[in-house]
Formats: structure tokens, C-alpha cells, sequence
């Protein structure tokens, strides 16, 4: 500590373990604030169509489009240190061999931004929330209670097949919610199915097994009911 | 002339403090990083506010550097009284080959 040089990088270094063992208490106050997420998942409508995988392919696959109902409560996910959560919704079903594990795919997704994150276009606006892009405190204290969603007949961002191209007239299909939440600091975390300590484990969020229709003809599907989700949602999480 | 102001510039950058000072220091700069520490995390969590842990400990950090780093006077309260120069080695003589040298 006799000089300038010397003061300055002791104090320094002693200023980035204290940085340390404060993100790792940061970290850590996340385990011991309770989380009791629940959420009600309900299949409306599922709809096979062939298709090609992009506008330059020969190629024809089967597409299964699916759209459904989701009520969540996850409020309780988001905690001081919560940076964002991605919510996703899975469709799984067995493979045809027993010997192969299920099949499972995305088929809807969002960004549920905490009200500390700052805005992005990415990020996950419910039907019916004011707009947040003009950094108006009325409008920011709107979402302050995040991680609530009432979708209705919602469209499904992604239409899904698989390797064999083929899920017409499968069965046992399964919709099930999960989500990642992304703190500031420390590690992330995903859904899960039983409780773990303080937190609870997912209260609902999974559909009844259902069938995958045969292929629909092209001539008899409706073009508007087939679309994904469109406009600002449908973009969003794709690179510009 | 321009050995002496080289000779300032030299002690204004190196910055020496005394010994009672130099204690002071590390005492302080130990003290105020932990007390920032702790206050950002406490203050953070009783307000659910990460932003304010995060300013807070960036607020006290600075603070503290700028305790600590320059050497301020009251860390120069406490000179040591060096012993006076010893005049006896003029009295020597040296000789290197032969020659005189003092």
C-alpha cells in the first residue's frame, strides 16, 4: 500500500471478490423464494398437410399444425433476479419403433421479459398489453405482473414433422409446457414436473394424449386456418 | 531546474504514504468494499431491485478508490525521522588501480 500504483490494485482486487461473493449470494437467493407455477394447457384444433420444408424444395413432408388454449400462472418465476423466461410449447409423441425414444418438437414459443429487463423487440407481448416500446412508466408498470397468459385459439409459431416426413395418423401425442428462466446472475433453470425444495413442481401444463388426423386434401383446407402465428409475434425471436 | 521537476513528478505519481498509512489504507479500503458489498445485497433484496445492487456496489467500489488511491495527507501524518546522512564515508580512501577515487 505504499504507493498510488499499489493502492490501487489492491483495492481493486479486493473490490472483484467482493463482486464475486455478492452474484453468488444473488445466485443462491433464488433457491429459498418459493415457486408455484401452474398452468392449463388444452388442444383446439390439429390439422395434417402435406407441404414442402422451403419455397426451393421438391421435396413434400407432412406438417401437423396445431392450435390450442393456454392459461399460465407463472408469476412466481419471476423473482429479483430474473432476467427473462422462455416458455415454450412441446408436442411429443412415441416413434414408431419402441426402440427409439419419442419424438418431441416445439410448436410455440415466447419471450416473458421481467419488468427489470429493458425492451426488445424479441420479447413476448400477451394480446392485449399497451405498448411498451415508447418507454412510458404507465404503460411499464402494465406489465409489471408478468408470466400471467390467457391465449385463446392460439396459432402455433412453428408447423411440425420429422425425419420420416410422415405424422399423419399418429397417436399418443402429447402438448406439454416448459420453460428456461434466465436470471442476472447465476445458473439457469428449467420446468419441472415434482417439487424441489421451495419449489413446486408444474401444475398442469399437459394436454390429454391425442391423434394426428390423416392428411387433409389441399382443395378442402381452409388457407387462413393453416397459418402460424403472424405479424410482430410471429417474428419474434428470429434474426432480422 | 528540470532535475527538480522531474523529481516532483516523480513523488506526485509514485504517491508514497507513511507506514501509519499505509495501515490505514488496506483498513479502509477492506472496510467500505465489504460494508458496499453487504448494503448492495441487503438493499437489493429488500427492494426486489437488482439495479440497485449493481449501483450501489459500482458506487461504493468508486468511492472507495477514491479513499484509498491518491495519497491524501492524512496518510503522511506520521513521517519516519530517518537518521541523518553519515558523513564518515568521505573520510575513506579508495583506490581503484592505483588511483584516487574519493
Amino acid at each position: 500500500m505504499h504507493s498510488t500504483l499499489v493502492r490501487a490494485q489492491t483495492a481493486f482486487g479486493f473490490f472483484t471478490t467482493v463482486a464475486f461473493c455478492v452474484a453468488a449470494l444473488i445466485a443462491l437467493s433464488g433457491f429459498v423464494s418459493p415457486q408455484t407455477p401452474s398452468a392449463d394447457i388444452k388442444l383446439r384444433n390439429v390439422q395434417v398437410v402435406r407441404g414442402r420444408p422451403n419455397y426451393y424444395s421438391t421435396k413434400k413432408e407432412e406438417y401437423a399444425h396445431i392450435k390450442f388454449d393456454l392459461d399460465t400462472d407463472l408469476s412466481t418465476l419471476f423473482t429479483w433476479n430474473t432476467k427473462q423466461v422462455f416458455l415454450y410449447i412441446t408436442a411429443t409423441y412415441p416413434s414408431l419403433k419402441p426402440s427409439e425414444p419419442p419424438s418431441s418438437a416445439i410448436i410455440w414459443d415466447a419471450i416473458l421479459a421481467s419488468p427489470s429487463a429493458p425492451w426488445h423487440q424479441n420479447q413476448y407481448e400477451a394480446p392485449g398489453t399497451p405498448d411498451t416500446r415508447k418507454s412510458d412508466p404507465e404503460a411499464q408498470k402494465a406489465i409489471a405482473a408478468p408470466g400471467i397468459l390467457h391465449l385463446q385459439n392460439q396459432r402455433p409459431k412453428y408447423q411440425i414433422t420429422d425425419y420420416t416426413g410422415k405424422v399423419a395418423n399418429r397417436s399418443d401425442v402429447v402438448l406439454e409446457l416448459g420453460w428456461n428462466v434466465q436470471p442476472w446472475v447465476g445458473a439457469l433453470t428449467w420446468r419441472g414436473w415434482s417439487d424441489w425444495g421451495v419449489w413446486k413442481g408444474l401444475k398442469g401444463g399437459r394436454t390429454e394424449r391425442f391423434g394426428f388426423p390423416g392428411v387433409k386434401e389441399r382443395v378442402k383446407v381452409q388457407k387462413e386456418d393453416l397459418g402460424t402465428a403472424k405479424g410482430g409475434e410471429g417474428n419474434r425471436g428470429k434474426p432480422a | 531546474m528540470a532535475d527538480a521537476f522531474l523529481e516532483s513528478a516523480r513523488d506526485v505519481l509514485e504517491g508514497q504514504i507513511d507506514f501509519e498509512g499505509q495501515r490505514l489504507a488496506e483498513l479502509l479500503s477492506t472496510a467500505m468494499l465489504a460494508t458496499a458489498g453487504f448494503l448492495s445485497f441487503v438493499v437489493g433484496y429488500m427492494t426486489q431491485n437488482i439495479q440497485l445492487t449493481l449501483w450501489i456496489g459500482l458506487i461504493g467500489a468508486a468511492l472507495t478508490l477514491l479513499a484509498v488511491v491518491p495519497p491524501w495527507p492524512s496518510f503522511n501524518k506520521n513521517p519516519i525521522d530517518w537518521l541523518p546522512p553519515q558523513q564518515g564515508v568521505s573520510q575513506l580512501n579508495i583506490e581503484v588501480d592505483g588511483k584516487k577515487v574519493r
